[in-house]
């Protein structure tokens, strides 16, 4: 009907907790989706780590705020065993590895998990593709159980979907009554003591946004539609809090205003420093991405390597060798490389024989740079007139091949 | 197992960089050689390290500073009793530890070892320095000592030993260790304990955990950090040489106490403590060996190269030791003193808590409220609470990590969090400032009163006395002495220099430099001082005594400072870093040399504009040719040492010494940087309307030609198609003189230019673009043919009715020459006229006699009409130069027409030249044409056109630069008719009239507007109000001059004015007005955004009533109608900022006429700014432009900030605000702060706009970089049209 009722089944979708004790029923489910959510993909880590750490935990909180952590970065290759008293349900192992999600700084998950702890609204910032939402979803799933409670900010959201709406036609038919009341994510997550997220957040208007200021420093929304019932006031149980992601570099974001700035505790997720990080990252996902389709990943690790390096060259003004490159204005996010290197990958898969992969790179890349400013596209060709050209002269015959691809670039 | 030890360790000892990978060793059999008996893991390493007992050292390993040990250092001292106390100091301070630990030494303070062999080495070794604070275990120990007469000896090795040539001393622990090196012990234990990069270890493993644990435990902790670095460090590559030979030092003392049968405390770095034990000892073999000494030289052979005979020197001469009072901010780590530590108040404060956990959290909440106080004091709104969730954050951080209490690093994560709020600048940058008010402190130490004078002044005696300078025996002198100094000749001229510069850059007054010229203008090599010695002298040095003991280190310190002034400023702005990297290399300071230079690869290129970016590259240059004693002193010292001959030092030491090499590299790629920068830098020069731009140009355009450029084509392609004409034409020359482009072309290109000067703007236009022209490329038209030709041709070639009227145009533009160049240009013209008059007249005996006869005949026919002839110039002239005599007034193709002949001569018989012109003939001779176009040599022209060209030197005169001196006194080719000139325009009205008598009314206001424009407030009067065309040019003019005049002389000015801008504004108005109509309609919003509207939904919904089985009727609303949000008042508000420095005129006055036009919306409420340096808010004259122009002066340096943030100052409703930014963004303050303004000023949610210039051309002349910046922080930048601006604003506001 109107927009608040696909956020309300956005946010009814998720209304049962997934039961941890069975995680398969997660797996069958997450069977026709393009994307499993974390609670269900990692939900038998999530069980694992509940039962292997009973330390106390933070109201709300299904895990120890240790456990967060080690389920986001990862138990570094150990296998973590479950303390002898511990009961866990059916499926759980004994002895687990617990893999590592987050490429990252250890330390900037650890702020992030304090202050998730003390119930402080949690501010994610960074450019496009840093892996913020991944971050606030981990989080959620692993501090409340779903990461399902959300609301995507556009241009468009009311108010509405961060505090409450109505099913019109109940309200007609009885008049205002707790029924009517359609409650956004928030207010859902306010109610059971989550953790809610809001995406972009920086793309709602200023005055939308600001319905999150009384909500935090208040702890409860009042619903005047309802005075004098017993849902007037909304209170926030324990364990209620909120992750927000912005983008810093975006075109059309709106700024924060500084009261709700002060609502919230600040992390900058930058972008991965270590370059055979980066690879992997960029290696697994694309693999993921192209096995999902159910094709055979064949992009060899020369041509990856040359990608996550181009990718990293421009996004840093700076070759690996120190030379200068010229920034282009479009952001070169790790999220973009994996889609570059899935492209790759499909191309492969679905037109095998047709074409060397390296030959596809720079049209790629293009693609990529060549979004609002034509004059990245300028700077792209600098890119290949200089480093790349440099690298070819220096013997590299995966670089000598894209320079002579420079034709590619100059339509 | 004592076997392979042994062997193990002597092969790490002669050969630690060629031994097998570092993989092999660390498995944990092998790898630890030789150390304590080879203890397989930390656990026994630490246990055989901690043993105490008879026959055994006490350990303690520290760091020098480490605010829990040194708490628990006297705890430690008094359980050991030690009979002697060992400090890892080195002997020469021996006499000093008495001072140092005296009770009445207030810390910090800093002890000083300057070798004293003179001034050339120090600059390469630097002198050794201690500094000393409450937290320092050294000093700890010390005064432990001194309390309970327990003897303290200092126990490492003499400073004068020749292993000090390679550094001074530095501080054990965190250093050698490379980071992320993959395999370390130290990179598992770190990614084990927290998750921060580049942590510390010795934080984690021993401050971190330290509250609450005894002392015992904290010293263990910290001999397990050393054992672990030094296993690390062996295991990469060896411990350095000089380490070794320290350490072996070190033991000697030890053994020597031992056997003595004293019991020792050695509080030694803990990464030396592993090497102390007596076991150690017997696996290392003799101390004094000579196998550690041949280490030392073949891991260092280049350090023994680069020191070459100065250490030798040294270590034959014993060290000038000092006590000099500290202060904290020069010990925190970041003001780049050696040896210094992160936020000495707070390690000051964690010593006071004394290691219990609950005095630390105290501490933690204190500083936390400190640090909001601060931050409010610079006006951020930070309260308690803050305060509170930094507390909350830090502490449950350091549960989360499993430490006692949080530490430093804890603290600073949570105010980073919680604090920061995600912004670099503005917020950001401002908890940065708050945080090192908080946490630096501003301690001050002092020595004991009683102590022996020491430090700067003595230093500074002696090196004046060694190099022959005055000295304080020469006070007496009355005048300074004069010197010249030859540096790249004389080593001991370099030595003076780099003397004098240092005291200079201390802002010590001995000597002031003067200034010197070098041959034809190029750069002088040497340098000419004014040196005396005054008391003013010896005060000074005392002031500066605290910065450093030699004159190197307090220059340093002075150079640094200001560097950390510029830093906390948000800086360093590019003209700063360039200022920085002179002066380092002058004083030949190579560290601080080479930061810069890092900082000028930064900066530069991303902030500097271009005439800074070709500062930058100069100086470059200069230091790669060894013009600059900087980085190159080292090796012309040690090059000097070894080759005594003067000017051959260059060669020896270039290939030398690897790092010069490295160090060449880095300038080289440094200058490859800036000038990619540079290059990138052209498109901002599209509306350049300054002849400066042109060469800096021409500069870069040869730079990039060296290396490549690639871009630089494409960027002079477009400048040469979008510029002004003066850089278009500027470009087009360059490409020229860069092969781009064929001189023929180009020449054919030029000369059309000329054709093209047909009226009042084309022929400004022609003036700038001669002026470009020539400015890049004078040369090019004297000696490449083809570009001078087409040109000559049409010189030549235009009638003198179309010669004349561009006359003053061409002769402003080759007024850019100097003197010498025209004259030189006129030698070649001439050549070429020469060749081309002779051929002409050659070719026709007959023509020539037909000629000669018709004139002849015509001057009979005057002569009887009893009409003057102005034969006897001619005959003058003629019989002067008798080789011009083939060439008569009226050339040939005219000449031949018979019914002609008569009215050309009647015409030049007439004194008005004028009228001549109007007989469309060409009167005037080719190569007097060019004698005016040129302005040279007017005694050679005819008495006709000599008026002319007086009439134009008037304005013009002798031209500027080469040549422009020879010409003007004495009996030179122009002296004697100069003197007539002058007497001939008494006045701007004889001139003014001459001028309409001789060009015409048109070009007459021509060349007063230009005389106007060079500075001729006179001839302003001169100017008809009602002929002038309203043109921004005029007005430009006008108003350029307009402030300086009285107000009589204004009263006369203002109808002009009044005139020009009531023009402009009505035409613009015209224009504007329609873009701005959308202003008064508010639109609606369609968005269900407001509350559902019952009582229309109900309406609108009546058709799905239905009733229901209970009989009840319900409404289905399928169309729900919202109440949308209440209509937008309609009131905006609009802030123009416009920039009035020198290169904004133009701008400056569309701004204003443009701000006059949008004050009359009635929906708009008009502020305007004008800024330089300081912001005048001229909102009450928008309703009126001529007044607003009048207000405004151009001129001064710019200081966007300012105006943004008086901007910012304005709004009230942010959203309904609009701030234009008119400016060319070559901001001279740190840019940090405009991008912080900005930031600050988008964050309000304020519209912003960046104009780079408001003009209808809408050509911009900006810094491309800064632009770009400002774009990134949320200011869109665009070079608009008034017109442009208008449609922006309607846009916003409908």
């Amino acid at each position: 009907m109107t927009s608040d009722t696909t956020t309300t089944t956005g946010s009814t979708r998720t209304d049962g907790v997934p039961d941890r004790a069975t995680p398969t029923a997660g797996v069958s489910g997450g069977q026709n989706r393009q994307v499993t959510p974390p609670e269900e993909q990692y939900a038998t880590e999530l069980a694992f780590l509940a039962a292997h750490d009973s330390g106390p935990r933070p109201p709300g909180w299904l895990l120890t705020p240790r456990a967060v952590v080690t389920f986001v970065m990862g138990s570094a290759g150990e296998a973590l065993g479950l303390p002898k008293t511990a009961r866990p349900g059916a499926g759980v192992p004994r002895r687990l590895v617990i893999e590592q999600k987050f490429v990252g700084e250890r330390a900037l998950v650890e702020r992030c998990v304090v202050t998730l702890a003390g119930e402080r609204g949690l501010l994610l910032v960074g450019e496009p593709g840093t892996a913020k939402s991944m971050l606030s979803e981990l989080l959620s799933a692993a501090v409340c159980g779903t990461s399902g409670l959300t609301v995507q900010g556009t241009a468009g959201t009311t108010e509405d979907q961060l505090k409450y709406g109505w099913n019109y036609a109940l309200l007609l038919a009885q008049g205002p009554t707790e029924q009517a009341l359609v409650p956004s994510p928030v207010l859902t997550a306010m109610t059971r003591g989550a953790v809610a997220r809001v995406e972009e957040v920086t793309r709602c208007l200023p005055e939308v946004q600001d319905a999150l200021v009384s909500l935090l420093s208040e702890r409860r929304i009042a619903v005047p539609e309802l005075a004098g019932a017993e849902g007037a006031q909304v209170h926030a149980a324990p364990g209620f809090t909120l992750i927000a992601t912005a983008n810093l570099r975006d075109k059309g974001v709106s700024e924060m205003s500084a009261a709700l700035k002060r609502r919230f505790n600040f992390e900058t997720v930058g972008p991965i420093g270590d370059m055979d990080a980066e690879t992997a990252l960029v290696r697994r996902q694309s693999r993921a991405a192209v096995e999902r389709a159910g094709a055979a990943y064949q992009v060899d690790e020369a041509v990856l390597e040359a990608l996550v390096t181009a990718f990293r060259d421009l996004r840093d003004g700076r070759s690996a060798e120190g030379w200068e490159v010229e920034r282009p204005s479009t952001v070169m996010s790790t999220a973009e490389a994996v889609s570059v290197a899935g492209s790759l990958g499909l191309a492969t898969a679905y037109f095998p024989g047709d074409r060397d992969v390296l030959s596809l790179l720079p049209g790629h890349l293009l693609g990529v740079v060549r979004k609002d400013d034509p004059a990245d596209a300028a700077r792209l060709l600098g890119y290949w007139d200089g480093p790349v050209r440099r690298r070819a002269e220096q013997g590299s015959a995966t670089w000598r091949a894209l320079w002579e691809l420079r034709a590619v670039l100059e339509s | 197992m004592i076997r392979s030890t042994t062997r193990d360790g002597a092969t790490a000892r002669t050969s630690p960089a060629t031994d097998a990978p570092p993989g092999t060793e660390v498995s944990p059999a092998g790898a630890p050689p030789g150390r304590a008996a080879g203890p397989t893991s930390p656990e026994a390493a630490v246990a055989a390290l901690a043993a105490t007992g008879p026959g055994l050292p006490f350990l303690i390993g520290v760091r020098h500073h480490a605010p829990s040990l040194a708490a628990a250092l006297p705890a430690l001292l008094d359980a050991a009793a030690p009979d002697v106390l060992l400090v890892e100091l080195p002997a020469e301070f021996q006499p000093w530890l008495g001072w140092l630990a005296h009770e009445e030494t207030e810390a910090p303070v800093a002890l000083a070892a300057v070798p004293a062999d003179g001034t050339g080495a120090a600059g390469e070794r630097g002198p050794a320095f201690y500094p000393f604070a409450d937290f320092s275990p050294e000093l700890v120990a010390l005064r432990w000592a001194a309390r309970n007469g327990v003897p303290a000896v200092a126990c490492d090795l003499p400073l004068a030993d020749r292993t000090w040539v390679r550094g001074g001393p530095d501080t054990p622990g965190p250093g050698p260790t490379p980071a992320g090196d993959g395999h370390g012990l130290s990179a598992a234990l770190r990614s084990r304990l927290t998750g921060r990069d580049g942590d510390d270890l010795w934080d984690r493993l021993v401050e971190a955990p330290a509250p609450g644990s005894t002392p015992e435990a904290l010293r263990r902790a910290a001999l397990l950090t050393g054992w672990a670095l030094r296993y690390e460090a062996e295991a990469t590559g060896g411990v350095d040489g000089g380490d070794l030979v320290r350490e072996d030092c070190m033991r000697a003392h030890v053994a020597e106490a031992l056997a003595s049968g004293r019991r020792p405390a050695v509080v030694v770095g803990a990464f030396h403590t592993p090497a102390l034990l007596p076991s150690a000892a017997g696996a290392a073999g003799a101390p004094t060996s000579p196998a550690p000494w041949g280490q030392a030289t073949s891991a260092a052979p280049r350090e023994q190269n680069r020191g070459g005979g100065a250490a030798g020197a040294g270590s034959a001469e014993a060290c000038t030791v000092s006590l000099i009072p500290y202060t904290y901010p020069l010990l925190d780590s970041r003001s780049g003193y050696p040896a210094g530590i992160r936020d000495p108040e707070w390690q000051q404060a964690v010593l006071e808590a004394a290691g219990s956990p609950s005095a630390l959290h105290e501490t933690l909440i204190r500083t936390a409220v400190r640090v909001c106080t601060a931050l409010r004091e610079l006006g951020h709104p930070y309260g308690p609470a803050d305060a509170r969730e930094v507390v909350r954050v830090a502490g449950d951080l350091a549960r989360l990590r499993e430490l006692p209490a949080p530490g430093r690093g804890e603290f600073l994560e949570a105010v980073q969090t919680v604090l920061g709020r995600g912004e670099t600048y503005g917020t950001g940058r401002a908890v940065a400032q708050a945080l090192e008010r908080v946490l630096v402190g501003a301690r001050t130490g002092r020595p004991v009163p009683a102590a022996p004078r020491s430090g700067l002044g003595p230093a500074v005696e002696a090196e004046t006395s060694a190099l022959s300078l005055p000295g304080p025996e020469d006070a007496h002198e009355r005048t300074p002495r004069d010197l010249r100094l030859d540096p790249a000749r004389s080593t001991l001229d370099g030595r003076r220099e780099l003397l004098l510069r240092r005291l200079t850059v201390c802002g010590i007054p001995y000597a002031k430099e003067q200034a010197v010229t070098g041959a034809a203008g190029s750069e002088g090599l040497t340098t000419r001082w004014q040196v005396g010695w005054t008391p003013a002298t010896a005060a000074m040095l005392t002031a500066a005594g605290a910065r450093g003991v030699t004159p190197a280190q307090a220059a340093e310190g002075v150079l640094r400072r200001r560097h950390a002034t510029e830093r906390a400023e948000g800086g360093p702005t590019a003209a700063q870093v360039v200022r920085g990297l002179t002066e380092a290399t002058e004083c030949g300071l190579p560290s601080l040399a080479d930061e810069r230079l890092t900082e000028l690869a930064v900066v530069l290129p991303s902030s500097g504009t271009l005439p800074e970016i070709l500062t930058g590259l100069d100086l470059l240059d200069r230091i790669r040719a060894g013009h600059l004693p900087g980085p190159a002193a080292p090796d012309a010292a040690s090059a000097a040492g070894t080759s005594p001959v003067p000017g051959a030092t260059e060669d020896p030491a270039g290939p030398a010494s690897p790092a010069a090499s490295a160090r060449a590299a880095r300038i080289a790629h440094a200058a490859e940087l800036l000038t990619s920068a540079a290059v990138r830098q052209v498109d901002g020069l599209t509306g350049s309307e300054d002849p400066e731009d042109a060469r800096a140009l021409l500069e870069l355009a040869q730079r990039a030609d060296r290396v490549g450029g690639i871009r630089l084509t494409a960027a002079l392609v477009r400048l040469a198609a979008d510029g002004t004409p003066l850089i278009a034409a500027a470009a087009g020359a360059v490409r020229v003189l860069t092969g781009h482009e064929e001189a023929e072309a180009f020449g054919v290109r030029v000369a059309s230019w000329v054709d093209g000067a047909v009226d009042s703007t084309s022929r400004a236009t022609l003036t700038a673009r001669l002026i470009g022209v020539l400015t890049v490329a004078g040369p090019l038209l004297t000696t490449g043919s083809g570009a001078l030709d087409p040109l000559l041709h049409r010189v030549v070639e235009l009638d003198d009715a179309a010669f004349l009227a561009r006359l003053p145009a061409l002769r402003g533009g080759f007024d850019t020459l100097s003197p010498a160049a025209r004259d030189r240009l006129l030698d070649t013209v001439e050549e070429r006229l020469g060749e081309r008059v002779d051929s002409l007249d050659a070719d026709d005996p007959a023509a020539l006699a037909a000629r000669t006869a018709a004139d002849l005949s015509a001057r009979e026919l005057l002569t009887g009409l009893g009409l003057p002839v102005p034969s006897p110039a001619h005959d003058d002239r003629f019989a002067s130069r008798p080789d011009r005599l083939a060439a008569p007034p009226p050339p040939t193709t005219r000449a031949s027409l018979t019914p002609t002949p008569a009215t050309g001569a009647d015409a030049s018989a007439v004194p008005v030249p004028a009228r001549v012109a109007a007989g469309a003939a060409r009167t005037l001779a080719p190569s007097d044409r060019w004698l005016l176009v040129l302005g040279r040599r007017p005694d050679r022209l005819p008495s006709s056109a000599a008026r002319l060209a007086t009439a134009l030197d008037e304005l013009y005169g002798e031209g500027r630069g080469e040549g422009s001196r020879g010409g003007m006194p004495g009996p030179g080719q122009g002296g004697g008719r100069r003197g007539g000139r002058e007497a001939s325009f008494p006045g701007v009205r004889e001139w003014s009239e001459e001028l309409a008598a001789l060009f015409g009314p048109g070009v007459r206001e021509e060349v007063l507007a230009a005389a106007a424009a060079t500075g001729r407030q006179d001839v302003l009067t001169e100017i008809d109000p009602a002929a002038a065309a309203p043109s921004v040019e005029l007005l430009r003019t006008v108003l350029r001059y307009a402030g300086g005049l009285p107000e009589a002389r204004l009263a006369a000015l203002r109808p002009l004015v009044r005139r020009l801008v009531d023009e402009l504004t009505r035409q613009l108005a015209t224009r504007l007005r329609p873009a701005l109509t959308g202003t008064m309609l508010a639109r609606p919003t369609r968005r269900p955004g407001g509350r559902l509207d019952l009582a229309r939904t109900l309406r609108a919904n009546l058709a799905t009533a239905r009733r229901t089985a209970d009989g009840t009727v319900q409404v289905i609303p399928e169309k729900p109608v919202f109440r949308s949000r209440a209509g937008r008042s309609a009131d905006w508000r609009l802030i123009i900022v416009t920039d009035v420095s020198g290169s904004m005129e133009a701008s400056t006055i569309w701004s204003a006429l443009t701000a006059s036009v949008l004050a009359g919306v009635p929906a708009l409420s008009t502020h305007f700014l004008a800024f330089s340096t300081e912001v005048v808010d001229l909102t009450g004259h928008v309703h009126d432009p001529l007044s607003l122009l009048l207000e405004v002066s151009v001129g001064g340096g710019t200081h966007i900030a300012a105006g943004m943030r008086h901007a910012r100052g304005l709004i009230t409703v942010p959203t309904r605000t609009l701030v234009v930014v008119i400016s060319d963004f070559e901001e001279g303050a740190p840019l940090g702060g405009l991008l912080a303004e900005v930031r600050t000023l988008v964050a309000t949610g304020a519209h912003v706009l960046g104009c780079a210039s408001l003009d209808d051309a809408g050509r911009p002349r900006y810094s491309t970089g800064v632009a770009g910046q400002l774009v990134a922080a949320g200011m869109p930048v665009a070079a608009l049209s008034p017109l442009e601006l208008a449609r922006w604003i309607g846009e916003k506001t409908a």
